[in-house]
């Protein structure tokens, strides 16, 4: 596909409804186009990209090519039901028809929710049903440059204004407004005398006490210098002073302006919603909390009162050398505009050589991070020298990286250094003759000396302040990124309060996927009444887990409402919701800190008679106490010091504690012997009493206690009943329970063949 | 749905197992093997649903039909073209084929347009452009399957190094493209990203 079919077929985006008066007759609401997608690849010759159109109308779904022409049309009478084949980068809507299974079209990731969203439109009008899909027009390009959006619907990077993002920089200067004010006219001052101050002195020394001075007396030249020689202390110790003060307020200011960031960028992170970190390595997001706030402060406090005093100083440097000699003010600016070409034309390659070190910092990093958290692994199939190799292949290219980027920095700094070095040799020169002719004074000479060093000096930063922009701006853009980002709804306005629960849920038609155009979830239908136990069973990967993640409001459904107590979780208060839910995670996570500090770490307030009360229902009290330090043993990061099943019941003790309404075990005893599984059970089931419960396992005994069992099978619930109920049916769960029951059987036959062969 | 029953391979492995007791001094993992692969043969019918029927088989079998199939790669990045997998209706396998080339001509030009179907990774050509702001990456490329524009958020996340030449970059809506080797792309399209690799 050509840039222009593409966006063409961006703008195209949008569904063609004909007016209604244009459609002959008018009465023909059959003919209607429901919806219509442009499909990005074409089948043949290989599956290249291009373009085909899909209407939807009351009676048909068509095809149509680039050219207008149809190539297929398909009744909705026939049409039996409609699905997207999930491809690699892509996927493929076919429709099953009383003729079996149809392709309809191919397309690309860009597109494919849109069609899984059609597919389910066409499902609704082939069955009859009322036609309702939520077809989100996002926009993929910007509206005013044409570029490509990085998300869709998201912002034009190019095209955020970068004065509103300075504007929202300077925004967290507000609260030290005093301090900025004061350590900008500190910066101000300096520059003023610097550049007129020390050089008139410099002037008045040099003509009129050193130059001549045997002409007049020792008492008409003692007040001079001295009058010089205070001028200068006072210009020093008015330097002192105005540096003192913008210091201690800058550090002050970098200071909190520092934590102010990082605080709002933690605070955003925290409240994101859980797909934000399904894309991102966590090093990625934890340099935003680091590096990206770091450059936005250097920015403020560095490059800020540079910006302010360089043009300050330029000028002042510009006037008062006018008023010494414009001839020879004129003479020394002739490198100027070399030393600005070479500063601006550098800064593009060179940042863009230190955006690559920084991406093989970035790699490095991973690597680092990987090995050592994966040091068990790496030592258990011995591949020390596989890291370590992967390490210095890595460190090699940052050091390549890093000097390639230096080295281009040292040449143009020695470039600038050259120019500016002209400086001062245009000044003893051209001045030299000036004073020669008798033009001007040498204290003229010796003052533009000093100015020229006073206006050099801030320009050879004038390539860096590019720098200190690109980068704050960068890293603010990141920053922003994150505070912008869509949080979970926590404080909704209109939300319900639920200050008790009963606990009731009900799932209906509730689809998901967390890849949209991928479904993981395809309709769940399921009515569970306050203090019912739900047993759910599947094959791995079958979406029980993520029906859990649901109902947490971990992520939200596609499709379909879940409801709690008659309320779609939407639209309960997030800290109601998940205070009365408590939740043992497949993995289990415990912080770093003591055992009872993770049991009581959704209830800080709770005694330590509590903790072990709950301690004693998981059945991890006796191991605890039998810990040198009882309940005050560290278990390290991710609960390190603890095997897998003790860290498992260490997170029911937690769940437990939390005294939730529903309680959910996602295979909270998976590594746990049967007989502990078996006390944890009993303690649970008393626990358990009166609180909705979804506990999900492998082994199925786990569940014996459950009221109703719930068979997930490709993202559908395919069996629902007593355990009884579903023996009798002779389906999944039957298979099974049946083949467990031969593993055990084959497992005891083999112990007694071993007990009989060691009594033999 | 599937009318074919194959014998079990593992039941043979089993077999093998207790007649040499021994450790087993290379590992024999559990492949359902076919002994010949030109036995197979795969077809589209309808048109866009892949079968495959087995024939002839030497043990004196009836031909047998798979009426639904799917076709994977199993290293699609590293060994293309390599141990094509055949699936049934319920996603088990019915066999591997070490290699495309061991397919009938017939069966192999099927095999290939349903990897072409089903793998839509691009590849990359040449890189017309690359223009980098504020982190993010404007792509227009040229690939084997046409012209493209793409947008990366962050290369360090998006851009996958299968090795020192092999990339494949994945852009904002999970779109995947594939450069086999950055080495031998033309001057441009190696200068372009020279800059942002
Ligand atoms: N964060 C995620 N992002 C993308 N896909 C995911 C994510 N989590 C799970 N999946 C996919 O969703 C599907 C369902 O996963 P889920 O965790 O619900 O399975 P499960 O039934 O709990 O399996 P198990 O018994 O192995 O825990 C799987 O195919 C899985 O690969
Ligand atoms: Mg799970």
């Amino acid at each position: 596909m050509t840039v222009q079919e593409r966006d063409q077929a961006a703008q195209d985006e949008r569904p063609q409804i004909p007016s209604t008066n244009g459609v002959a007759g008018n009465s023909d609401a059959d003919n209607e186009i429901l919806i219509s997608e442009i499909a990005d690849i074409v089948p043949e010759d290989g599956h290249i990209f291009g373009k085909r159109e899909v209407r939807v109308t009351r009676k048909s779904v068509s095809v149509f090519d680039a050219s207008g022409v149809q190539l297929l049309t398909v009744p909705m009478l026939e049409i039996k039901s409609a699905r997207t084949e999930s491809l690699v980068g892509g996927s493929r809507l076919e429709l099953t028809t009383t003729s079996g299974i149809m392709p309809i079209a191919e397309f690309t990731a860009s597109v494919a929710p849109r069609f899984s969203e059609m597919a389910r439109g066409i499902e609704q009008l082939a069955k009859g049903e009322d036609f309702a899909i939520k077809l989100a027009y996002e926009k993929t390009r910007c509206e005013k440059c044409g570029r490509l959006l990085p998300e869709k619907d998201g912002r034009c990077p190019a095209c955020v204004k970068r004065l509103t993002v300075l504007k929202r920089i300077f925004g967290y200067m507000g609260p030290y407004r005093k301090a900025a004010i004061l350590s900008l006219t500190a910066t101000s001052l300096t520059a003023i005398s610097s550049t007129f101050l020390t050089p008139y002195l410099t002037r008045y020394i040099t003509d009129s006490v050193l130059t001549n001075a045997g002409s007049r007396t020792m008492a008409e030249n003692l007040p001079r210098l001295t009058f010089a020689i205070g001028g200068m202390l006072f210009a020093l110790l008015l330097g002192v002073c105005l540096q003192f003060l913008r210091s201690s307020n800058s550090i002050y200011m970098s200071s909190n302006i520092a934590k102010d960031l990082r605080a709002s960028v933690y605070r955003a992170l925290e409240h994101l919603q859980l797909s934000f970190y399904d894309k991102k390595q966590l090093g990625a997001i934890i340099s935003r909390v680091t590096q990206d706030t770091d450059r936005v402060w250097g920015f403020l406090v560095d490059g800020l009162p540079y910006l302010v005093s360089m043009p300050l100083t330029l000028i002042g440097g510009l006037g008062a050398g006018l008023f010494l000699s414009w001839k020879l003010t004129l003479a020394i600016l002739l490198p100027v505009p070399f030393v600005a070409l070479v500063t601006t034309t550098i800064w593009k390659p060179l940042s863009q050589r230190y955006h690559r070190v920084g991406a093989k910092w970035g790699r490095l990093h991973t690597q680092l991070n990987e090995s050592l958290n994966g040091i068990r692994v790496v030592k258990a199939f011995v591949q020390e020298k596989g890291e370590w190799s992967k390490f210095e292949t890595r460190n090699n290219d940052l050091a390549e990286a890093g000097m390639t980027a230096d080295k281009f920095w040292i040449r143009a700094e020695n470039t600038v250094g050259l120019l500016v070095g002209l400086g001062p040799l245009i000044n003893w020169g051209y001045g030299g003759y000036l004073m020669l002719t008798g033009e001007i004074t040498l204290g003229t000479v010796m003052a533009m000396q000093i100015l020229l060093w006073q206006v050099y000096g801030p320009l050879q930063w004038f390539g860096q302040l590019n720098n200190w922009f690109s980068r704050a701006m960068a890293g603010a853009e990141r920053i922003f990124e994150v505070i912008d980002a869509q949080p979970e709804g926590y404080d909704k306005k209109d939300a319900v309060v639920m200050p008790n629960m009963r606990g009731d849920v009900t799932f209906d038609n509730v689809r998901f996927g967390y890849d949209k155009s991928n479904p993981v979830l395809k309709g769940i239908d399921l009515d569970v009444k306050a203090g019912e136990m739900i047993g759910l069973v599947g094959k791995s990967g079958a979406g029980k887990s993520t029906t859990i993640n649901l109902l947490c409001r971990f992520y939200e459904s596609d499709a379909g409402s879940l409801k709690v107590d008659g309320v779609d979780v939407k639209d309960i208060a997030l800290e109601d919701l998940r205070r009365h839910i408590g939740i043992v995670l497949q993995e289990p996570f415990l912080f770093n800190g003591t055992i009872a500090d993770n049991i009581r770490y959704g209830k800080p307030d709770a005694t330590l008679e509590d903790v072990m009360e709950a301690a004693r229902a998981a059945c991890c009290h006796d191991f605890i106490v039998a810990k040198p330090d009882g309940y005050d043993t560290q278990v390290g990061e991710k609960g390190g010091k603890l095997s897998g099943g003790e860290k498992q019941r260490v997170s029911i003790a937690r769940a437990i504690l939390h005294n939730p309404r529903i309680l959910i075990l996602d295979e909270a005893t998976s590594s746990v012997d049967v007989e502990t599984e078996k006390k944890i059970q009993v303690a649970i089931g008393n626990l358990t009493k009166g609180r909705t419960t979804f506990a999900i396992a492998h082994r199925l005994s786990t569940l014996r206690n459950a009221d109703r069992l719930v068979v997930i099978d490709k993202g559908k619930i395919a069996e629902v009943g007593t355990h009884e109920e579903l023996i009798a049916q002779k389906g999944i769960f039957y298979s099974l329970v049946e083949t467990q029951k031969q593993t055990s059987k084959a497992i005891a036959e083999a112990r007694s063949d071993i007990a009989i062969e060691e009594e033999g | 749905m599937d009318t074919a029953v194959l014998e079990k391979p593992e039941a043979k492995a089993d077999e093998v197992a207790k007649a040499a007791p021994d450790f087993p001094q290379t590992q024999e993992f559990v492949t359902p093997k076919i002994s010949r692969m030109e036995m197979l043969k795969l077809f589209y019918k309808p048109e866009g649903t892949l079968r495959l029927t087995i024939e002839r088989n030497p043990e004196g079998w009836e031909n047998f039909s798979y009426p639904t199939v799917k076709l994977y790669q199993a290293a699609p990045l590293s060994s293309p073209g390599r141990y094509i997998v055949l699936h049934d209706g319920k996603g088990e396998e019915i066999t591997m084929s070490d290699h495309i080339d061991q397919f009938s001509p017939d069966s192999r030009a099927i095999a290939e347009d349903e990897i072409r179907r089903r793998y839509l990774t691009a590849k990359i050509q040449s890189v017309t452009s690359i223009k980098v702001e504020f982190g993010i990456t404007y792509w227009t490329v040229l690939t084997d399957k046409g012209e493209r524009d793409f947008v990366v958020q962050s290369l360090t996340e998006s851009c996958i190094w299968l090795s020192d030449r092999h990339l494949l970059i994945i852009d904002v809506d999970g779109n995947r493209f594939e450069i086999l080797d950055r080495f031998i792309l033309d001057e441009t399209s190696r200068t372009n990203l020279a800059l942002v690799l």
